[in-house]
């Protein structure tokens, strides 16, 4: 079921009762909704946002700046999702949000800073988020000699491949490294940072664009290190009338898929204590708990501790759902809250598996002088010798 | 009556108390506080406030006094039957920021906390603090708070053997309509917040009288034990007429911790059964088996019979709290509400057969169920009506079931319980002259302005 359709989300959204289970983690130890936990008005609860949504589609109250704001206020990290006990609808929650902002959109009201994202992605020199030239990515594919056709392709992401090119790096020495026959492709954004805040005019012309290209090249798996691009292209394309039987892989996927059939083997020990954030979108938004894990656990002297809050009920960094260009101080004081509670681990690295996480908690890390070191899995591999074995 | 008001200066004088991001007039937290999860219409809000500390609440009251505004208190907002909603407008106070946990006593067994705190916290915290203890929390969506619901005489799994929650207050710290801060019960003189006498026993003022004697700002409520083993023991009576011997008996064998009875239409194998579910508790498994025999003893004796449960059944039930919101969806509609009444057992046969009647003459599949309160004491009968939001004739139908189901409770000599208004009418009318005449003196007495939650329990 897709609420793509305005019939789909207006004639299901009443059904919230506003009972706020959403608003916890499963044990209700904590309250896990950024935005309750942070404005504490019951109106940006998920409740309070589905029934703001319910009320402008009743004409009980008009759209404004304010009911836009409420909407926008949400880092869409689907603890809702995870926590709302009715099976019926909870699943299709951060849907309802984002069809609610779409709305929102089409009424003219979505807020400035995150209309930003959309002026640039839309801009043919960019095409990102990040408003930063477009890389057709050429000068990589020479560097790392690959091919014009490949049975993988590596879609880098916009995140990796203009703010966090040490995890982009990391990566292609990986997958080079691995024997992976892939290549790259002049990628377009992913649009998943215009699906989460309802700008959603170019995504299906920027999903098909990039199909082609990995059409083009002739690929059947298309793998990433980006968290939000795998969600994305993994469960929304179809969503928006670009349908693909391409492979969507995460690259923990891959490693861990190597370890287990003897491919990989590390030959390096990495002597420190992790502990791992789950990124929303690879975790509650698709499943993904367990493989980055796996990996960790078998890095020699790496010892992984997790986090009180973990899997189903981690806390968000943050950063999705436009909230990090729309609201950067709250942004960075909920990455804040989650370094606190790494820090009940003894743990000296959070690691992630995603550049924007990695971005949110450094900078957090950063601007609140909280003595980590934030690295994504990919890069902890990165510094460790390993083996391939065909 | 609509206070007329200068808004943006209160809402300065506000902000000023609580901080500008905790107070608000934004037509988005008046639209979201005009509405409840039941089956109520909406009503004027002006302000939304979330004090943090007894003293902004102090604050609050005062000003509310001076510009003679009215003041709803509100912890999770999830009666259904709009108690948290203004008749007057005025100021939510939504009390949920006052969250700390303050103190656990383990060995007088009682916690102490600030009125915020939200039921599904304190469980959770004992069960990761004191494995040992457990607190009297009801079936409501976790994010009730405690003093939400033991202010309204709430009830859950302990109530059977232990009472309603209105009774498991051992004090409560109050800012009074005038701004004082009052203390009643043990800690009126004592550090120990462990018991309500023996003093003149004030406490009741501010049970069930929906806010308008007071703001409660922190609480003491008893803990218990948490025997160590727990199971459910299903029965199964098809005789409306047995169900009081079948409570009686079973409450008289003393192995009850709750016990619930259940109608329903549908699915269609529960359609002309009443279930009986009685909890047993013990200190090992074989404890559990031979109460849940002696259980099975009973029912077989009182014309009911045992049920295996069902794995699936089981874990529903052996949730705590039970996930009762389940049927806020059974008309795919995002509402129910009901009616709760306290009603003696013995009537208990009659109420189920008038509630499904009535059910069934709005076109809402029956779903009828009991809890007992103190050893069969009385029993808390609820009657859900579910309907759909989208809907406002289904919304009015549910209303007028209510309404209708309210008068059978009171024919039945029992009370509607957190009655919404028309509710609070109909035992205002039935109720003795003097009782609602002690009532309006405490009340005049107490809050000369009549700023808490005018419109509630309105003696004319
Ligand atoms: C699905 C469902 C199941 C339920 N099951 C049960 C059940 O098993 N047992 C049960 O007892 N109830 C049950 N309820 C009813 C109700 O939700 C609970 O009793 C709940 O605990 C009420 O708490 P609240 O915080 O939501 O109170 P609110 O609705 O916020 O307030 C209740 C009343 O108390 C007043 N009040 C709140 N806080 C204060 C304060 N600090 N000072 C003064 N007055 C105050 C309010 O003005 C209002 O009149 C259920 C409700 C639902 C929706
Ligand atoms: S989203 Fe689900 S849990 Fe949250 S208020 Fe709505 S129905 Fe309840
Ligand atoms: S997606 Fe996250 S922040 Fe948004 S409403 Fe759901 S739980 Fe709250």
């Amino acid at each position: 079921m897709t609420v793509q359709t305005e019939k789909d989300w207006k004639d299901i959204i009443h059904r919230c009762f506003r009972c706020g289970y959403c608003k916890f983690t499963h044990d209700y130890s904590d309250f896990n909704c950024p935005s309750y936990k942070k404005f504490r008005f019951e109106t940006y609860s998920t409740g309070g946002r589905l029934w703001l949504a319910f009320g402008v589609i009743n004409g009980d109250i008009e759209w404004s700046e304010g009911v836009a704001n409420v909407l926008y206020a949400c880092p869409t990290c689907g603890n809702c999702m995870e926590n709302c006990r009715f099976d019926k609808f909870n699943f299709m929650l951060v849907d309802f949000i984002e069809a609610a902002r779409a709305e929102a959109n089409r009424q003219g009201f979505c807020p400035e800073n995150q209309k930003f994202l959309l002026e640039r992605t839309t801009n043919e020199n960019y095409f990102n988020p990040y408003a930063e030239e477009n890389s057709d990515n050429e000068e990589l594919k020479k560097q790392y000699n690959l091919p014009d056709e490949a049975e993988w392709v590596y879609f880098i992401g916009c995140t990796s491949n203009y703010r966090q090119k040490d995890l982009r790096d990391a990566t292609l020495r990986f997958l080079k490294k691995a024997g992976i026959n892939f290549t790259l492709i002049d990628e377009h954004c992913c649009t998943s940072p215009l699906l989460r805040t309802g700008q959603l005019s170019p995504v299906t012309e920027f999903m098909n664009y990039n199909l082609q290209k990995i059409k083009e090249v002739g690929a059947s798996k298309v793998i990433t290190s980006c968290a939000g691009c795998y969600r994305t292209l993994k469960n929304d394309f179809a969503k928006h009338d670009a349908e693909h039987d391409l492979e969507i892989i995460h690259t923990s996927e891959l490693i861990i898929q190597l370890l287990k059939e003897k491919k990989l083997k590390f030959t390096s020990e990495f002597n420190k204590t992790v502990t791992y954030h789950d990124p929303c979108h690879l975790g509650r938004h698709s499943g993904l708990y367990e493989e980055p894990r796996e990996v960790y656990k078998q890095i020699p002297g790496l010892e992984l501790v997790e986090m009180k809050r973990n899997r189903e009920n981690a806390w968000c960094c943050g950063a999705g759902g436009g909230v990090k260009i729309g609201y950067p101080d709250w942004s960075i004081e909920i990455s804040k809250e989650r370094l606190e509670e790494a820090k009940e681990t003894g743990a000296t690295i959070v690691s992630s598996t995603c550049p924007f996480c990695r971005t949110n908690l450094s900078d957090a890390n950063k601007a609140f002088n909280m003595g980590f070191e934030v690295l994504d899995l990919v890069e902890i591999i990165d510094q460790l010798d390993y083996e391939i074995n065909e | 009556m609509h206070f007329p008001m200068n808004n943006e200066k209160i809402l300065n004088d506000l902000e000023e108390i609580v901080g500008k991001d905790f107070a608000s007039n934004r037509e988005e937290e008046l639209f979201i506080y005009s509405l409840d999860p039941g089956a109520s219409l909406p009503r004027v809000v002006d302000f939304v406030v979330m004090p943090k500390s007894v003293e902004e609440v102090q604050k609050i009251v005062k000003l509310a006094n001076k510009e003679g505004i009215p003041i709803v208190p509100m912890g999770g907002g999830l009666t259904l039957s709009g108690l948290v909603l203004p008749v007057h407008g005025g100021i939510v106070l939504d009390m949920k920021r006052m969250d700390n946990i303050i103190e656990i006593n383990e060995m007088s067994k009682y916690a102490l906390i600030e009125a915020g705190v939200t039921t599904g916290h304190l469980l959770s915290y004992l069960n990761e603090n004191y494995p040992n203890l457990q607190p009297p929390v009801p079936d409501a969506p976790s994010a009730a708070t405690v003093a939400g619901n033991v202010l309204i005489h709430g009830s859950g799994y302990l109530s059977q053997k232990y009472g309603d929650h209105g009774s498991m207050i051992n004090g409560l710290e109050v800012v009074l309509p005038n701004g004082d801060i009052c203390k009643v019960g043990s800690c009126a003189l004592s550090d120990y917040w462990f018991t309500r006498g023996p003093i003149p026993d004030l406490i009741g003022l501010f049970t069930s009288s929906f806010g308008t004697l007071g703001i409660v700002t922190k609480l003491s409520v008893k803990l218990f034990h948490k025997p160590k083993f727990r199971d459910v023991v299903f029965g199964l009576a098809t005789d409306f007429e047995d169900i009081p011997n079948i409570l009686s008996k079973v409450t008289e064998s003393g192995l009850a911790e709750d016990v619930l009875l259940g109608m329903q239409d549908k699915p269609d194998w529960m359609k002309g059964y009443i279930f009986v579910i009685v909890y047993v508790t013990g200190e090992s498994e074989d404890e559990i088996d031979t109460n849940a025999k002696v259980l099975k003893k009973i029912y077989r004796k009182t014309n009911a019979r045992y049920m295996k449960t069902p794995p699936r059944i089981r874990e529903i039930y052996m949730e705590k709290p039970i996930f009762a919101a389940t049927a806020a969806d059974f008309r795919k509609g995002g509402g129910f509400e009901y009616v709760g009444a306290f009603l003696p057992i013995e009537n208990l046969p009659k109420a189920f057969k008038g509630g499904a009647e009535i059910s069934k003459r709005h076109g809402i599949i029956p779903t009828i169920g009991s809890r007992l309160i103190g050893q069969s004491h009385s029993a808390m009968a609820f009657f859900s009506y579910s309907f759909n939001r989208a809907d406002p004739d289904d919304m009015k139908n549910a209303r007028e079931a209510l309404h209708e189901t309210n008068l059978l409770a009171l024919e039945l000599g029992g009370i509607p319980w957190k009655a919404e208004l028309a509710g609070q009418k109909l035992i205002l009318d039935k109720m003795d002259p003097n009782y609602k005449k002690l009532f309006k003196t405490i009340r005049d007495t107490l809050d000369p302005n009549h700023i808490m939650n005018p419109g509630n329990w309105e003696v004319e």
